[in-house]
C-alpha cells in the first residue's frame, strides 16, 4: 500500500514539475474552466438573487386576497363590500385596538427612467392605508418621514431610488397630472417592497377614479394554519369570489417564472460551454501524456505500476480544473455578487434585486469544474497507464 | 545554362562561422572546391569537420559569410531567400539519413510534393511520379504509407522524391547511415545508376568507407580543408 | 494531390486532437448562433417598427386605459394617415399558463395599418370585418394549437370577466394570416372590439393604446405635439412616441439582454480561441523538421505561411459550420415553447453569414502565430542534428 502511494506521489510530482513545458496550454485550460464556472455562477446568482428578493418578501402569516382568476395584483379588483366582509372573516388577527389587521391596497404602475439604460420603465405605485406598512416585515423609514394621509406625498423604497432616476428625497414627481413630493425613503428588510412607491390609498383612489374599490386585501392571520379557515370562509360566500393565498405562496408564484427562466437558460449554457472546455481539457491532457511518454515509460520499465501513471495523470487534470473553478468562483464573487439589477417582474413592473452568490452555488460551480477535470483526465490517464513501454522509451 | 566544360560546383574562398553563445567556431576559412558536371563525390571526415554544413551551403539552405559559391552556373551567395527557394526546387534533390518523408502521405504523394511547385497538370505529375518510382523499383508501393515500408524502401521513396523534378545535382547526407549492409548496397547502386545513366551530379556525405566505394572519388574534410583520395575506377 | 490535400492531411494527423478542437469550435459557434438569434428576435420589435408609426399611450403608464373617444379625436388631427386602437385581453387558453397574446381591435383599420407586416387572405379579411364574434389568428399560433379556420374556441381572460361572471369568451376562428416580413409576429390573436366591449363587465369604452401612421416621417414631431397637447390636463393624459422607441423601452425593461448575450458569447470565444490557438502552435512546433524538409524541396516561406493559415481556417470552418447547424436545430426545437417571449426566433441569414465571417477571422487569429513561426523557420535548425 505504501509503495503504491509513493509511486503515485512520484508520478504526480513528475507531472506537475513538467507543467511549465505546457504552460500556455495548461493555462488555457484553467481559464476555460474558469470561464465556464463564471458563466454558470453568474446566471445562478442572478436567479438566486431574484428569487430570494421576491420569495423572501412573502410572509407565511399574511394572507393576500385577490379577485378569483387574477394572476397578479394589477389584474385584480376587490369591491368595498367585499373588503368589509373580509374584515369580519375568521382567522384574522386583531390589533391592540381590537380592530382586524387588514389593509386594502391599490397597485398601479407609473413610469420612471431606468438609470442603467436611460429608458422608460414601469414602476409599482402602491396605495395603502395606515395599517399597510405594519403588515410588512422590517419596514423602517431610513430618511425623511411617512407621508401625511390625504396629501400628495409619497415615500419611496430605497432599492427603487437606487435603480431609477428622480426619486431622491424632496424631489417632486408628476403622475396623472398631479405633482407628488418624495417625503421619505424606506427600507423593508431587502424585500421586493423596496422596489415600490407608496402613497395614501384614498388619495390614489380618487385620483385614478377607483373610488370605493381596491385591488388586493392583505390580512395578518392569527397563525399560518388559519389560512384554511379564511379560504373556506371566502369560498362559501357567493359574494366573495376571491383567491386566498399566503403572501409567501403569492410571491413564490410570481418569482418562479422569471427565476426558472434564468436557471433554464443558465444551466444549459454552462453545460454547453463545459463540453467545449472539456474538449480543450482532453486536448491538454493528451498532449501532457504524449509529452511525458518517455518519463512514464522509464518509470514503468523500472517497475512502477500502470496505476500510478493513471492516478498521476488524473490528479494533474483535476488540479488544473480545480484551480480554474476557484478562479471562476472568485471572479463571479468579485464582479457579480451584490450587483444590483432590475428586471420586469409580474404585473409588468420592475423588481430590483441583487445577484446573490451562496456557498451552495459555489459548490455547484466547483462540482462542474471537477466534472470537467475528471472527464478530461480519464481517458488520457488510461492511455498513460496502458502505454506500451517500448513505444514510450524509443519514441 | 551550363556549358559542358563548366564545373557543376565552383566554390572560391568560402568562409563560414558558427556562433554558439560567446564562442565563435570557424568551420571554413577560405575553402575552394570544384566539382565537374556528372561527378559522383563522397565527402568524408571526422564529425564536426563541416561535411553537413558544406552540403547545406551547396543546396542553398545555409548562407556563407564570405566567398563565392556557384552551383549549376548560379551564384548562390547573390540570391535572396525566395530566389533560393525557387532555384532549389528545380536544381537540387536532397536525400537525408532519416528519409524525412511525410508520415501522413502515401509514397506517391510524397514523391509528388516537389511537383506542386511546378505548373504541371495532374496527369503530367502522375506520370512523372510513376516514372520516378519506377527508377527506384517501387512501382508497386505507390499507395503505401511510410510506416508500412522498411527503411530501405523509405529511402528509395526519398530518392524518387529527390529526382522527380529532374534536378541536375543530388545532395545526400549519410543516405545509408540507418540501413543494414544489403539494403545500403541496393540504395547505393541506385545512386550509381542515377549518376552513370541519368548523368546526375552527386555529392554524398558519408562516414562509411564501403559506401564511399560507390562514388567516383572521395574528398576528405579535416579542419575545414580538403584532402583528396582517388578511388579505383 | 494539391495544397488543399496537404492541408487536410496535416490537420488530421492526430485525428483525436483535430476532432476535439472541432468540437470546441462547434460548441462556441452553436452558442453564438443561438444567442445572437435570440437577441435579434428579442429586439425585433425595434426592427419591424417603421419610422412613420406612432403609439399613443396613457401618460402615467401604458397599463392605464384611454377613453375610446380619443380614437376619433386623434384620427381628425392633420398628419394622421391611418389609425387603429388596441385593448389588451390578457388571454389564456384552457389554463392560465397557456398564455395567448390576444388584442381587441377595430378590424378594418387594424388590418389596413398592418398590411405592411402581414398577408391577409381576402376571405379572412372579409370574414373578420363581418363576423362580430370572429377572431383572426396568426399562422404560428394556429400551428401551435392545431386550430383550423371554423373552429370554436373558448379564450379566457385573467383581467376581464363577462357580465355573467365568467372569464371565458366563446370565439370562432374566421381566418388566419401569415407574415410578410421575417420580423412580423404571427403568434397573436385579434378580436373585434365591439363584441368585447359590449360583453365585458367593467371598463366600458376604454382602450389601452392607439397605433397610427403619419402622412410622412417629417410630420411626426408635429403630430406628437398635437396629440399630447390635445389631452394635456385632461383626466387621461397621453404620451405619444414612435413605435420603435416604445418597443425598445419595453424590451429594455427586461434587462440589457444584448449585453448579456455579448458577454457570454465573448467568454465562449475567448475560451476556444486560447485552446485552439495554443494547440495550433504546439501542432506546428511538432512539425518543425517536416517544415524544414518542405523548405529544402523549395517551398517558399510565404507558401508555408498560407498552408498553415489554410489549416487553421479549415479547422474553424469544419467546426463552425456544423455548430451553426446545431444552432439551427436547437432554435427550431425551442421556437414554440419560447413563442410568448421571442415570437420571431429563427436563425436569420445575416447572422449565419456573420458567423461564417467570424469563422474565417477565428481561423486567421489562431493560425497567425504558428504560421509566422513556420514561415520564419531556419532550415538548418529545423532539420537539426539527427
Amino acid at each position: 500500500m505504501r509503495s503504491i502511494i509513493l509511486q503515485i506521489l512520484a508520478v504526480t510530482a513528475i507531472n506537475l514539475k513538467s507543467l511549465p513545458q505546457r504552460l500556455w496550454l495548461s493555462l488555457a485550460t484553467v481559464i476555460a474552466v474558469g470561464l465556464v464556472v463564471t458563466v454558470l455562477l453568474a446566471f445562478l446568482s442572478m436567479a438566486n438573487g431574484f428569487r430570494r428578493t421576491i420569495a423572501d418578501s412573502g410572509a407565511e402569516d399574511i394572507a393576500v386576497l385577490l379577485r378569483s382568476g387574477a394572476v397578479s395584483e394589477i389584474n385584480s379588483v376587490v369591491l368595498r363590500d367585499q373588503v368589509r366582509l373580509i374584515e369580519d372573516g375568521p382567522g384574522i388577527a386583531k390589533g391592540p385596538d381590537g380592530k382586524p389587521q387588514t389593509s386594502g391596497e391599490l397597485y398601479l404602475t407609473v413610469n420612471g427612467i431606468k438609470r442603467s439604460t436611460g429608458t422608460k420603465a414601469s414602476l409599482p405605485l402602491r396605495g395603502l392605508g395606515p395599517q399597510g406598512p405594519g403588515l410588512r416585515r422590517g419596514v423602517v423609514i431610513t430618511a425623511g418621514r411617512m407621508f401625511n394621509p390625504g396629501s400628495n406625498e409619497i415615500i419611496v423604497g430605497r432599492a427603487l431610488g437606487r435603480e431609477f432616476e428622480g426619486f431622491e428625497l424632496g424631489q417632486t414627481v408628476t403622475f396623472n397630472n398631479t405633482r407628488w413630493t418624495v417625503v421619505g425613503i424606506f427600507a423593508a428588510d431587502g424585500s421586493v417592497f423596496e422596489s415600490e412607491i407608496w402613497a395614501d390609498l384614498p388619495v390614489l383612489q380618487s385620483l385614478f377614479k377607483r373610488a370605493g374599490a381596491v385591488q388586493t386585501v392583505r390580512a395578518r392571520l392569527t397563525s399560518p394554519a388559519a389560512l384554511e379557515t379564511l379560504r373556506a370562509y371566502s369560498d362559501n360566500d357567493p359574494r366573495l369570489k376571491l383567491d386566498v393565498m399566503s403572501e409567501a405562496a403569492y410571491f413564490a408564484q410570481q418569482a418562479s417564472n422569471t427565476s426558472d427562466l434564468i436557471q433554464k437558460l443558465g444551466w444549459p449554457l454552462a453545460i454547453a460551454m463545459a463540453f467545449g472546455s472539456l474538449a480543450g481539457a482532453l486536448n491538454t491532457m493528451y498532449s501532457s501524456v504524449a509529452a511525458r511518454a518517455t518519463e512514464i515509460a522509464t518509470l514503468r520499465a523500472i517497475g512502477f505500476g500502470g496505476f500510478s501513471a493513471f492516478v498521476g495523470t488524473l490528479v494533474e487534470s483535476l488540479i488544473l480544473a480545480a484551480i480554474g473553478g476557484v478562479i471562476g468562483a472568485a471572479a463571479t464573487y468579485l464582479v457579480f455578487d451584490g450587483f444590483t439589477a432590475s428586471t420586469m417582474g409580474a404585473s409588468f413592473s420592475q423588481v430590483v434585486f441583487n445577484f446573490q452568490l451562496s456557498p451552495r452555488l459555489i459548490g455547484q460551480g466547483l462540482l462542474l469544474a471537477l466534472a470537467v477535470g475528471l472527464f478530461g483526465g480519464l481517458f488520457p490517464a488510461l492511455r498513460a497507464a496502458r502505454m506500451p513501454i517500448v513505444a514510450g522509451l524509443y519514441g | 545554362m551550363l556549358a559542358p566544360t563548366d564545373p557543376m560546383i565552383d566554390i572560391v574562398d568560402l568562409c563560414k562561422r558558427f556562433t554558439k553563445g560567446k564562442e565563435t567556431i570557424t568551420i571554413f576559412d577560405g575553402l575552394n572546391l570544384a566539382i565537374p558536371n556528372g561527378d559522383f563525390v563522397a565527402v568524408m571526415g571526422p564529425s564536426g569537420s563541416g561535411k553537413t554544413t558544406l552540403l547545406n551551403l551547396l543546396g542553398g539552405i545555409d548562407r556563407s559569410d564570405a566567398g563565392a559559391i556557384a552551383v549549376a552556373g548560379e551564384r548562390l551567395d547573390r540570391l535572396s531567400e525566395s530566389e533560393l527557394s525557387r532555384w532549389r526546387a528545380s536544381h537540387i534533390g536532397f536525400i537525408f539519413q532519416f528519409y524525412n518523408l511525410m508520415p501522413m502521405l502515401t509514397a506517391a504523394q510524397n514523391v509528388e510534393l516537389p511537383l506542386l511547385l511546378t505548373r504541371l497538370g495532374r496527369k503530367e505529375r502522375r506520370e512523372r511520379v510513376e516514372t520516378a518510382l519506377g527508377v527506384v523499383g517501387l512501382a508497386d508501393r505507390v499507395k503505401h504509407y511510410p510506416k508500412e515500408m522498411s527503411g530501405g524502401q523509405q529511402q528509395r521513396v526519398a530518392i524518387a522524391r529527390a529526382i522527380v523534378s529532374d534536378p541536375a545535382l543530388l545532395l545526400c547526407d549519410e543516405p545509408t547511415g540507418d540501413l543494414d549492409r544489403t539494403t545500403a548496397d541496393e540504395v547505393l547502386s541506385i545512386l550509381q545508376v542515377l549518376n552513370r545513366d541519368l548523368g546526375k551530379t552527386i555529392v554524398m556525405v558519408t562516414h562509411d568507407p564501403a559506401a564511399a566505394q560507390y562514388a567516383k572519388r572521395s574528398l576528405h574534410l579535416d579542419k575545414g580543408h580538403f584532402i583528396e583520395k582517388e578511388l579505383a575506377a | 494531390m494539391n495544397d488543399l490535400v496537404l492541408i487536410r492531411k496535416n490537420l488530421f494527423r492526430r485525428k483525436l486532437r483535430a476532432i476535439l478542437m472541432m468540437v470546441s469550435i462547434l460548441i462556441a459557434f452553436a452558442i453564438f448562433g443561438v444567442l445572437a438569434s435570440f437577441e435579434r428576435a428579442f429586439n425585433a420589435g425595434q426592427d419591424r417598427a417603421t419610422p412613420d408609426r406612432l403609439v399613443v399611450v396613457n401618460k402615467i403608464n401604458f397599463t392605464q386605459p384611454l377613453p375610446i373617444s380619443y380614437y376619433n379625436r386623434v384620427a381628425a388631427i392633420d398628419g394622421v394617415a391611418q389609425i387603429t386602437h388596441f385593448s389588451w385581453f390578457g388571454g389564456y387558453y384552457q389554463e392560465p399558463r397557456n398564455f395567448i397574446a390576444a388584442f381587441a381591435v377595430d378590424p378594418e383599420n387594424w388590418m389596413k395599418l398592418r398590411d405592411s407586416d402581414f398577408v391577409f387572405p381576402p376571405e379572412a379579411r372579409a370574414a373578420f370585418i363581418r363576423d362580430r364574434t370572429g377572431v383572426l389568428v396568426g399562422a404560428r399560433l394556429m400551428e401551435k394549437w392545431g386550430w383550423k379556420v371554423g373552429d370554436h374556441i373558448p379564450i379566457s381572460s385573467n383581467i376581464w370577466s363577462q357580465r355573467n361572471g365568467s372569464h371565458a369568451w366563446d370565439f370562432i376562428i374566421v381566418g388566419s394570416f401569415t407574415a410578410r416580413i421575417p420580423q412580423a409576429d404571427t403568434s397573436v390573436m385579434l378580436m373585434g372590439y365591439d363584441y368585447f366591449n359590449e360583453t365585458r363587465s367593467f371598463g366600458k369604452d376604454l382602450i389601452n393604446w392607439l397605433t397610427l401612421r403619419t402622412t410622412s416621417v417629417a410630420a411626426n414631431e408635429r403630430v406628437i405635439d398635437a396629440i399630447d397637447g390635445m389631452f394635456a390636463n385632461s383626466p387621461y393624459e397621453t404620451t405619444t412616441d414612435s413605435e420603435k422607441a416604445f418597443n425598445k423601452a419595453f424590451a429594455a425593461q427586461l434587462g440589457n439582454i444584448a449585453l448579456i448575450v455579448e458577454l457570454v458569447v465573448g467568454a465562449a470565444f475567448v475560451t476556444i480561441l486560447m485552446i485552439v490557438g495554443n494547440t495550433m502552435v504546439m501542432t506546428v512546433r511538432e512539425r518543425t523538421r517536416e517544415i524544414g524538409v518542405l523548405k529544402t524541396l523549395g517551398f517558399s516561406g510565404g507558401r508555408i505561411l498560407r498552408m498553415v493559415l489554410g489549416e487553421s481556417i479549415l479547422l474553424a470552418l469544419l467546426g463552425g459550420l456544423p455548430g451553426l447547424g446545431v444552432a439551427f436545430l436547437l432554435i427550431t426545437r425551442v421556437r414554440d415553447s419560447l413563442m410568448s417571449f421571442v415570437p420571431t426566433l429563427s436563425l436569420y441569414p445575416d447572422i449565419a453569414a456573420a458567423a461564417v465571417g467570424l469563422m474565417v477571422v477565428f481561423g486567421i487569429i489562431t493560425g497567425l502565430v504558428p504560421a509566422l513561426n513556420a514561415m520564419r523557420l531556419n532550415i538548418v535548425t529545423a532539420l537539426g542534428r539527427s
